[in-house]
């Protein structure tokens, strides 16, 4: 089981855990089978991330956008270099800020 | 060889210069004496706002911007004044008067274009993380983010030799611009604008924030708004939204993150609601400056 982002949910996934919007309230308990409905109350509850049954945690690298091509993330990442050269990449937060910035600039630039 | 100016720069020496020539935006201590003056009526504080037009049109602009989110419209100084308030009225309309106070700073010290994107973008990150923890009053996180580096326009207008030669030097030896700051000055940018805006009385929570920003654990009184204004540069830096004194991403400070208490994936959250905003506020605050 594992945490995943709700940009990554699909109808049909099982709960491993309760659900609670940000104030703390029970949306959804744990094994229940997401609907489409479900995923809406997500949406409007504000909530970013559920636990579903049987995936992997780790996956938190969600999959590239489709238009973005291996070369265009690696110019990127060279373009980035020396920005983050100061910071601490372990840092979960600066790893997650390198990895929006990567995308969002190899989404810009033109290959 | 360090240029003369340099032996008797200090912190005190560089607020009373940057008083002397700028004045505290003229409307500011009115409006906080309107403020304070218990028979003022809502369009006695209105008036002073509106003697300025540059003024009210932009604030108009902003606070019908989608950013704000009111659901009703805002079609004069009066109703601001009733649906914003008047303490974050009078903060929003520093912030965009403050604006225009540094005047005549050289592009090739610093580019004042990418200046104000780096600083509107993380006053508007810091308002959007802050609404994130469902703090009330939001407003005082964009002003203290916007006024987040008036330290450094202190520097260019005062010093620009020293100035100068701190870019320089920081960039040359790979370090972080505070530090080369703290190494040949002995203070930083950070408590420079601190101290100016304690020195116009602005409130401790928009002083304490900018004067602490780089070093978030220092700030007692407010250090939740510190630790936001601490992480909404770095996020700027990170993603390249505007440009400072800083050439490279400056070093968080895990406490201050622990404080928010946020999961990481806010984030990418944080980003998609504020990019939009960026553009649009730095349309309008940047018109006629």
């Amino acid at each position: 089981m594992g945490l995943t982002q709700i940009d990554n949910l699909e109808v049909g996934m099982i709960l491993a855990k309760d659900v609670h919007d940000r104030a703390g309230r029970l949306l959804l308990g744990s094994g229940v089978e997401l609907s489409q409905k479900h995923l809406t109350i997500f949406r409007t509850w504000g909530v970013l991330e559920v636990d579903i049954a049987g995936s992997e945690d780790g996956d938190q690298n969600s999959p590239l956008p489709a238009e973005i091509t291996t070369e265009q993330m690696e110019a990127a990442m060279a373009a980035l270099e020396p920005l983050f050269i100061n910071s601490d990449r372990e840092h979960p937060v600066i790893r997650e800020l390198h990895r929006l910035a990567v995308i969002r600039k190899a989404a810009h630039e033109p290959s | 060889m360090s240029p003369p100016e340099r032996s008797h720069i200090t912190l005190e020496r560089l607020v009373d210069q940057t008083r002397a020539i700028y004045s505290l935006p003229y409307f500011y201590e009115r409006f906080n004496e309107a403020i304070n003056h218990p028979r003022s009526s809502i369009a006695d504080i209105a008036k002073i706002i509106i003697e300025d037009q540059g003024l009210t049109a932009r604030i108009l602009k902003l606070a019908n911007s989608p950013m704000f989110g009111y659901y009703a419209k805002v079609d004069s100084i009066t109703r601001a004044v009733t649906i914003i308030g008047t303490q974050q009225l009078r903060d929003l309309a520093f912030a965009a008067s403050a604006m225009g106070v540094f005047k005549g700073i050289p592009d090739e010290l610093m580019n004042m274009a990418f200046f104000w994107r780096h600083s509107i973008s993380c006053g508007i990150i810091a308002r959007n993380l802050a609404t994130c923890l469902r703090e009330s009053n939001v407003e005082r996180f964009f002003v203290a983010g916007i006024l987040h580096d008036v330290g450094q326009l202190i520097m260019c207008s005062a010093i620009p030799e020293t100035m100068s030669e701190l870019l320089t030097s920081s960039r040359s030896k790979g370090e972080h611009f505070f530090h080369t700051e703290r190494d040949m000055l002995g203070f930083d940018h950070a408590e420079l604008g601190g101290a100016l805006l304690q020195a116009w009385k602005l409130p401790p929570n928009i002083h304490e924030p900018v004067s602490c920003h780089h070093a978030p654990r220092h700030a007692l009184q407010f250090p939740l708004e510190t630790s936001i204004i601490h992480l909404a540069e770095i996020i700027c830096q990170a993603l390249e939204f505007g440009i400072s004194g800083e050439w490279c991403v400056s070093p968080l400070e895990p406490e201050a993150w622990d404080r928010l208490g946020l999961p990481v994936n806010t984030l990418s959250m944080i980003l998609h609601q504020s990019e939009p905003q960026i553009e649009e506020t730095f349309t309008i605050l940047m018109e006629g400056l």
